[in-house]
């Protein structure tokens, strides 16, 4: 028995070691201000691909790009300490051709220990979050049916989606007479919150799981919104040979959730949505995106991807102090909000960068609306803090139509566009074109890193 | 040429690794992991061992990239050796990276050694200022 105790030491000192080289997630220790002190293993796999040039020191800077919000969060936390996020979800570039080893959602946890220190655990997640989005589409389904309706309006559609018949409960919550009947369901949409496309792709995904489940703004005859939760399910036992074509082949069940939206919508805000800006975050954009590409694949349709970003952004920082960048990165996203459709997915998806998903829109349209974009940018400087601050943006569009292109492609497309924007001179559109390939690919990193 | 002349970055370093003693291999001035084509760790140099603080006894026999070196297991370490073994073609690459010896960040160069005529492959490091 040795009774050496540095030797017994030694030995406890390596098996604590082993213990943590081992643990199966990220073990992080930083200063307050994301320095890292202490860091696993686990860690070093997760946030090196992360990190541009090799070089993992401050835990904020490594994730800037996929959750940009962390120091703000950090920052306007109050107490000495305790739990600054459990669990937030890190949803990181989308996986093109390396997909084997990659992790798609990484899962944060942020605990302040005191003034000087923090503590972080990060784990992969991915596969987790793909189990759980099946549990929860289940759960909306189950939750729609058990909850008590006391109004809804039942829709028949004919296999094209129009309204096949009409009756009280139609009357009754979106004011129509039986004049809608022959009308496209997306009758009840208020303008631009659907396309033709997905008026078809519901029915589609109807006949693939059974049901389709959405939430949002529905329109009565009188011009009037209302917060509704509808259903499109396909009628059973319908024969495609004997049916009438204009015999009901879906049901609808249109419910106004307008009491019950403030409740909702305050969920969804806090899952989905950019707390800086407002406008949609990493996570709500893949999620989005990835659906319409699906769809895309399945029936091909024009679909458009701008990614823009403020110029010289930096600079606005530095003079103005990260307040001001706020400020200019608040106001951007109103304008982009007030720019694009309801059906267009706009988004932060870095620092200070923005990306639009666009549905059922060509190369030349998406370029047309960014083109306004830019403009109204360039003549609408910002007051903050008696000082007017004026700034322009440079954006990169690409679009598929017809071809089949995963989104990883389409994001590369249009972030090559982007940089040659920024190589351009800045406050410009740029178009993707195949000669934009291969040398913009390498410089993309150097020119924002121009930018920072 | 002999171990004292063998530097992290000198060519042809696999074929020489092949030759040297354990103690040579003890001798060099970085780390050397030594693993099989199951990933288990054959050789492990004091260099490495006392950088990380594991004696070889603990990492000798375990697979590299899950029980030893959990930080190297993504696609810039580990998936660039199965690729290797995929294409059925050699690996020499050194990378910029950060290891977590001690659980503190540590800026190294990583160098990645495979041949598909030989069942060991290497992981070398050095430290980089």
């Amino acid at each position: 028995m040795n009774h050496d105790p540095n030797a017994q030491l030694a030995a406890e000192h390596e098996a604590l070691i082993q213990f943590l080289y081992l643990a199966p997630v990220g073990l992080v220790q930083t200063a307050i201000d994301g320095e890292i002190q202490m860091i696993n293993p686990i860690s070093a796999q997760l946030l090196m691909p992360l990190v541009p040039d090799g070089d993992l020191a401050n835990l904020f800077e490594a994730l800037q790009d996929v959750a940009p919000e962390l120091r703000q969060l950090v920052g306007v936390f109050g107490r000495p300490s305790g739990m600054v996020c459990d669990g937030l979800h890190i949803h990181l570039a989308p996986s093109g051709a390396r997909a084997r080893r990659t992790p798609q959602v990484l899962s944060l946890t942020l605990l302040k220990l005191d003034g000087e220190r923090l503590m972080a655990v990060l784990s992969d997640v991915t596969e987790q979050v793909r189990r759980e989005r099946q549990l929860r589409q289940n759960d909306a389904w189950l939750n729609a049916l058990l909850t008590s309706i006391t109004d809804y309006a039942l829709v028949g559609l004919d296999q094209q989606g129009r309204v096949s018949a009409w009756n009280e409960t139609i009357g009754r919550v979106t004011g129509h007479s039986d004049a809608v009947v022959g009308s496209p369901y997306s009758v009840f949409y208020p303008e631009g919150a659907t396309t033709a496309e997905q008026v078809h792709d519901r029915l589609v995904e109807a006949d693939q799981n059974g049901w389709h489940l959405d939430e949002g703004p529905r329109l009565r005859v009188d011009g009037s919104q209302f917060w509704a939760s509808a259903i499109i399910s396909p009628l059973p036992d319908r024969d495609p040979l004997l049916d009438d074509p204009d015999s009901p082949a879906y049901c609808m069940v249109l419910r106004d959730i307008s009491d019950k939206r403030e409740a909702i919508e305050r969920r969804r805000h806090a899952v989905y949505n950019d707390h800086l800006t407002g406008v949609a975050n990493r996570r709500a954009f893949f999620e989005a995106a990835e659906l319409e590409l699906t769809r895309n694949r399945r029936r091909p349709r024009p679909t458009a991807l701008i990614l823009l970003d403020a110029d010289h952004f930096k600079r606005i920082n530095d003079r103005h102090g990260h307040p001001g960048g706020d400020a200019v990165l608040r106001q951007l996203g109103q304008l982009l909000l007030s720019t694009f459709r309801q059906v267009d997915v706009v988004a932060r998806v870095g620092g200070e960068e923005f990306a639009v998903l666009l549905p059922s829109c060509g190369l030349d349209d998406a370029l047309a609306v960014a083109e306004r974009l830019r403009a109204l940018v360039a003549r609408q400087a910002l007051g903050f803090d008696g000082a007017h601050i004026e700034y322009t943006i440079s954006a990169g569009v690409a679009a598929v139509d017809g071809e089949s292109l995963n989104l990883e492609a389409l994001m590369k497309r249009a972030d090559q566009a982007l940089y040659a924007a920024k190589a351009g001179g800045r406050n410009r559109v740029q178009r993707w074109a195949p000669g934009l390939d291969a040398a913009a690919s390498g410089e993309i990193t150097e020119a924002r890193n121009a930018d920072r | 040429m002999t171990a004292a002349d063998l530097s992290f970055s000198s060519p042809d370093l696999r074929a020489h690794l092949a030759h040297l003693t354990e103690e040579d291999l003890d001798r060099l001035d970085f780390g050397v992991i030594g693993f099989d084509a199951d990933t288990t760790v054959r050789q492990y140099n004091r260099t490495e061992s006392d950088a990380a603080g594991l004696t070889p006894a603990r990492v000798l026999g375990q697979p590299l990239f899950t029980n030893v070196a959990p930080c190297m297991n993504n696609f810039m370490v580990a998936q660039r050796f199965e690729d290797a073994i995929d294409d059925a073609s050699s690996l020499d690459d050194t990378i910029d990276y950060v290891l977590t010896l001690r659980m503190r960040p540590v800026k190294v160069k990583l160098r990645l050694l495979a041949d598909p005529g030989n069942a060991m492959r290497y992981v070398l490091v050095q430290r980089r200022p």
